[in-house]
């Protein structure tokens, strides 16, 4: 009887990591996110939306916020936020750079 | 050129800090607000509270005089245009907590004394490292001190402060997060400016390097001084307010709960968290943080 090899976890999970870099290489649709305003009044009215205040222990950020390195706080994004997109922080005018990092997570880079 | 300075003018201050989050206030803080009762009728308590006051006041009347400086050290217009805000911003800093001694009961005529029977003589030192350069036009070196070494002290001790203050007074409390939201404009200046004259001046790494670590040990001198130095004062005042069941059950940051920490817990939190920005800061606009000697 032959006997069919079967993938070992490890390798399935490496090829779902490798399947999924490619979806985003390829720009696979992101998801989109609706601001609300949560009461963030450090920025003129329009732009309070894309940001908020960092509430400490027990915080945790979506898929669409980054904390601004510089002045720490959250910043929002209509999109998924992913390596390569620029942001930029209001509230301390920094300009960001997201990028990955070697464990696979975004951190944002300040670009002088 | 100062590029992140291109959407940023004075009508965007205007809406972001006036007519933003400082709409309705009076003195950084609702109307409505006082300081607590005890804290004013407790000797104890009251003498506590302007000793930590002063320093605000010692600390924002240094960066007055050196965000006012730097505008005429700046190289570029919208650094001086910049700066003119952050010198209205470090004025209002200076009245606001001047008002808070008023609203301790220190007379008016009697400002000035008080001011110098608490200032911390090493906060004192600390200020007189950075006018020193600024009075000299160094800007790099000016900008360096004033809005990544002052300032960053500052963003962690009136964080810390705020932390401690929200639930047993709102008012302090509220002053404190406006001074925040400046605060966080004037890092980002410091970073940003700095960050590209630094690469076009690597030659200023050495001095500036050498001005951080003098202003550092002078900041942990004052803070060796506010903790270790007064921990039998920071004790008394804690049992007392124990007592008027005055003061918050628990006041977490940066996960220490402050409500609880000793005065050395205390002191060892808040300079970590301080030393810990600096380096990231400094790293991120090519300077090495030099450590200085400890204090003793």
């Amino acid at each position: 009887m032959s006997t069919v090899e079967q993938p070992d976890r490890e390798t399935e999970l490496a090829e779902l990591v490798e399947q999924h870099r490619a979806r985003r290489a390829e720009g696979s649709e992101r998801r989109h996110y609706d601001l609300d305003d949560r009461g963030f009044n450090e920025v003129p009215k329009k732009w309070r939306k894309f940001y908020r205040h960092w509430l400490g222990a027990g915080d945790t950020l979506a898929p669409n916020e980054i904390i601004c390195p510089v002045c720490k706080v959250v910043i929002r994004s209509v999109k998924e936020i992913r390596a390569g997109d620029r942001l930029y922080c209001m509230p301390c005018m920094s300009r960001l750079l997201v990028v990955e990092a070697d464990d696979g997570t975004l951190v944002p880079e300040v670009v002088y | 050129m100062a590029d992140f300075l291109s959407q940023y003018s004075i009508q965007r201050w205007l809406e972001m800090c006036p007519q933003g989050y400082l709409e309705d206030t009076v003195y950084g803080h609702s109307p409505e607000l006082k300081e607590p009762v005890i804290l004013v009728g407790n000797e104890t308590l009251r003498e506590e509270s302007i000793r930590t006051t002063v320093q605000l006041v010692v600390g924002e009347r240094c960066a007055l005089a050196a965000s006012s400086g730097l505008v005429n050290a700046a190289p570029d217009f919208p650094s001086k245009r910049f700066l003119a805000t952050q010198t209205l911003d470090e004025a209002r800093h200076v009245e606001i907590f001047t008002r808070r001694l008023f609203d301790l009961g220190v007379k008016e005529d009697d400002l000035e004394s008080t001011l110098d029977e608490f200032a911390n003589p090493n906060l004192v030192k600390f200020a007189e490292v950075l006018l020193e350069k600024v009075e000299a036009g160094d800007f790099i070196a000016g900008v360096v001190g004033q809005n990544i070494v002052l300032e960053g002290m500052a963003f962690s001790v009136f964080e810390m402060l705020e932390a401690v203050s929200r639930e047993a007074n709102p008012k302090f409390a509220e002053t404190l997060t406006g001074t925040i939201a400046d605060e966080r404009r004037h890092v980002g200046f410091g970073e940003n400016r700095i960050g590209s004259l630094i690469r076009e001046h690597p030659e200023r790494k050495a001095d500036v390097e050498k001005m951080q670590a003098e202003m550092t040990y002078h900041m942990l001198a004052t803070f060796a001084d506010s903790f270790r130095g007064n921990a039998a004062v920071v004790e008394e005042t804690r049992a007392v307010a124990a007592a008027e069941g005055f003061g918050p059950e628990t006041a977490e940051w940066h996960g220490t709960d402050l409500a609880a920490a000793s005065p050395e817990e205390m002191e060892a939190i808040l300079a970590d968290t301080v030393l810990g920005e600096f380096k990231t800061r400094l790293g991120r606009i090519g300077l090495e943080y030099q450590s200085p000697p400890v204090p003793a």
